[in-house]
């Protein structure tokens, strides 16, 4: 078992962002508004604070990205590729292990 | 007071984004406001208030081209390792570069002009015409590779996005060091070394291409100021 957690919160934009694209592409804007809908409001992220991330993930080869026009808008599409989905499966097990702890921890303090 | 995106392109390229990828994330940016100019007059705002309110969820235009030059420079190795790629290196393996490259220009001078043939290297040694030419040779190999090793750490700075500070530290460096080593021939006999003896037009080089490079970055500023580039 490891000691710390460091990516325990940092890990985790990447995780939503790899977790929303393993379902379908999407462009920026769609991957902002679909957080803050699918977490009921509890997580959102700065509007523009979603490129950095995007751009990072693309240079760590987690999402691949195509612009493409849909509906009379040009925009860039991004997909999580076979890289990512590993990512993703890393960021899932270690999110799962953690909040099993803390479920655990929490448990024990309401008992 | 200029408009966001021209803000966001201008400080992109004041932080030393280059021109491609400065295009892109613009364009992304863009399309995002529109994206969010679409959400509000959906929701009944006029268009400049739909705007005003895009560009406040947006926030400051100098604060997204500061993380977005952050998260490209992490992106690398040397943007993440910045001391160790304009500081450390130059200082440990300039000579090495140097020697490297001037070897390397030296063999395809010898291989093009005596066909690698020693007795023919050795005649043209005593021969004062031929023997000036090859000294001429060498100065050019060695300028050459003076200004080969600063251009390899302005091809990693212009990779990694990383700010002009980094590239002038390398670039003085290399200039000490240029000022100070020295390629020298003599008939049958050549050495290469370091000399108490300053070398002033070699160090010259890397300071005529820092200045240029400078130069280049503030050209794309101000042409950003006056016309801006269009996105993608």
């Amino acid at each position: 078992m490891k000691k710390t957690n460091p990516s325990f919160l940092n890990g985790v934009p990447e995780l939503l962002v790899l977790r929303l694209l393993s379902r379908r592409e999407m462009y920026g804007y769609q991957i902002v508004e679909e957080i803050g809908a699918q977490t009921g409001g509890a997580m959102s992220f700065g509007e523009g604070c979603i490129y950095p991330y995007l751009h990072h993930m693309e240079a760590e080869k987690h999402v691949s990205s195509q612009r493409r026009e849909v509906d009379g808008r040009s925009r860039n599409y991004y997909k999580l590729t076979p890289r990512g989905q590993k990512r993703l499966e890393e960021l899932s097990s270690e999110w799962k292990r953690v909040t099993t702890g803390v479920a655990l921890l929490m448990g024990e303090q309401h008992a | 007071m200029p408009d966001f995106i021209d803000q966001l392109r201008l400080r992109l390229l004041e932080l030393g984004c280059p021109v491609g990828r400065m295009r892109r994330m613009v364009q992304e940016v863009a399309d995002h406001r529109e994206d969010l100019t679409e959400a509000g007059r959906s929701q009944g705002l006029s268009e400049p208030a739909a705007q005003a309110q895009a560009e406040t969820r947006l926030g400051n235009p100098h604060s997204l081209a500061e993380d977005l030059m952050v998260s490209l420079r992490r992106s690398t190795w040397c943007g993440r390792h910045a001391f160790v790629t304009f500081v450390l290196l130059p200082l440990l393996l300039f000579p090495v570069f140097w020697m490297l490259v001037l070897f390397l220009g030296l063999s395809a001078e010898f291989a093009l002009v005596f066909g690698w043939d020693y007795k023919a290297l050795h005649a043209a040694a005593d021969n004062p015409v031929v023997f000036h030419r090859c000294v001429w040779a060498l100065q050019g190999a060695d300028y050459v590779a003076v200004a080969a090793v600063f251009a390899f750490f302005c091809l990693l700075a212009r990779r990694s996005a990383i700010g002009l500070k980094w590239i002038m530290s390398a670039g003085l460096i290399c200039a000490v060091y240029a000022l100070f080593i020295f390629a020298h021939v003599v008939p049958h006999n050549f050495s290469i070394g370091m000399t108490f003896k300053p070398q002033w037009t070699r160090a010259v080089i890397p300071l005529l291409l820092l200045g240029t490079v400078y130069w280049n970055r503030r050209r794309l500023v101000r042409g950003a100021i006056k016309a801006p580039v269009p996105a993608v």
